[in-house]
């Protein structure tokens, strides 16, 4: 695994990673799903949600997202948030009819990011013999790949995964778990809502329950 | 720059490959102009006069018939949330998104009026009109139907609420694109001063709706 590792191509620097969260409080429709959370990382950490189904991980992560306003407190980056995060929602964000070379060529030409990571990355997450394949025609586990692929090709500083590991087996938890330690590796944050067991090293858990 | 022209680049070439591209909206409209004069009836003189109104018509229906497609795919395969966070801004992201999308599903409709015309019987320079009155009222139409699009983006029968929000909005454009060919028709000086309007309302929307989609586009993800 770390040889895997060792041939990824020299990505831009990462910009610095901070996330700190104040009374933070968030609800779906009528019902208060988070109250009152405090919450500090720095370049490095890595935060799991775990819970329950309906109990806010994905309500949680739009919201340090910006796509949710709190009801009160505060979510502050070190820089916009549309400069700072890579996103991997439940969806794939992948179109059926492109190839996996034309979607992550495009996003990575989006953020500025040199062509040449594309194949390393692939490598690291078992697919690059797809590459030329339209995503339709990839299986659930493989199109989570190519969406992971995708997320480390914004080199964004702070990851928001939505349940990464959820159409993976347990080689592709491994690769998951290699590209989340690369990423920490180079200051970068990591926070995943996930059902599974993740064994990423020194990783924090936040539990959340469900609401009174 | 170069990322606005590969979101218009994607656009389009997703838009060729996913729906079938330009056959949807050519087929309702083809569909629709050959249509009418089996109810209009046969007479000449009223099939080259209502002609150019009802190419108008036909093309406005059509923009609305795909406008679906604009945003509701985006949103369910969660591609919206990733243009969100993208380095260019979301309004730009969306002119471009929707441009290219529009361009490439709705370029055939001014050659397909163009033919229309003639087949009514309209001369070939009030047809002429108002191909280039339907090609200059394309992005306004196209972009007031992104805005409805986004708007209803991920809602159930998402259709019905694209046409009546986009319908009223895009009134002014049909009078003054379907004015065109008419003033074209009657030989009046009228049809290059409405062929003005409506390459204004294009570039109006051109510079206002763009804001009005973003918006659209984030309150649908909260």
């Amino acid at each position: 695994m770390t040889t895997a590792l060792a041939d990824l191509p020299a990505m831009p620097a990462l910009l610095p990673a901070a996330l700190d969260v104040a009374g933070l409080s968030l609800s779906r429709g009528e019902v208060r799903l988070i109250a009152d959370l405090d919450l500090a990382l720095a370049p490095g950490d890595a935060l799991l949600l775990t819970g329950p189904n309906g109990t806010g991980k994905t309500t949680l992560l739009r919201a340090l997202a910006g796509f949710v306003r709190p009801d009160r407190g505060a979510v502050t980056h070190e820089g916009e948030p549309a400069d700072t995060i890579g996103w991997l929602g439940h969806a794939d964000g992948l179109k059926p009819n492109e190839t996996l070379r034309q979607a992550l060529r495009f996003w990575a030409g989006l953020h500025g990011t040199p062509r040449h990571a594309i194949l390393p990355l692939l490598r690291l997450l078992a697919i690059d013999a797809l590459i030329d394949r339209p995503a339709g025609h990839l299986s659930r586990g493989q199109q989570r790949r190519a969406a992971l692929a995708r997320v480390a090709l914004t080199g964004r500083p702070l990851w928001l995964l939505d349940e990464p590991a959820g159409p993976l087996d347990g080689a592709g938890r491994e690769r998951l778990a290699d590209l989340v330690g690369w990423h920490r590796g180079r200051g970068g944050i990591v926070i995943a809502a996930t059902h599974q067991v993740l064994d990423w090293p020194g990783a924090k858990t936040l539990a959340l329950r469900a609401a009174a | 720059m170069s990322g606005l022209a590969s979101v218009f680049a994607r656009e389009a070439r997703l838009a060729w490959s996913g729906g079938g591209g330009p056959a949807g909206p050519a087929a309702f409209f083809l569909a629709a102009i050959t249509l009418a004069p089996l109810a209009i009836g046969p007479a000449p003189e009223v099939l080259a006069a209502a002609g150019p109104g009802l190419m108008g018509f036909a093309a406005l229906l059509s923009v609305l018939q795909s406008a679906e497609r604009l945003y509701g795919d985006d949103f369910a395969d969660g591609t919206l949330d990733l243009y969100a966070l993208t380095p260019m801004g979301l309004p730009l992201l969306c002119l471009a998104k929707t441009l290219g999308q529009g361009l490439a599903t709705l370029w055939p409709l001014p050659a397909i009026a163009l033919a229309g015309g003639l087949m009514y019987g309209v001369p070939v320079q009030a047809s002429l009109m108002l191909a280039a009155a339907l090609l200059a009222a394309i992005p306004a139409l196209v972009l007031l139907a992104g805005f409805a699009g986004a708007l209803a983006a991920g809602v159930r029968r998402s259709g019905l609420l694209i046409a009546l929000i986009a319908a009223p909005l895009m009134v002014p454009v049909l009078i003054f694109a379907a004015g065109a060919g008419r003033s074209g028709f009657e030989g009046d000086e009228r049809a290059l001063a409405n062929l003005g309007l409506t390459a204004a309302l294009s570039l109006g929307a051109i510079a206002l709706t763009p804001f009005g989609i973003a918006a659209a586009v984030r309150s649908r993800l909260g």
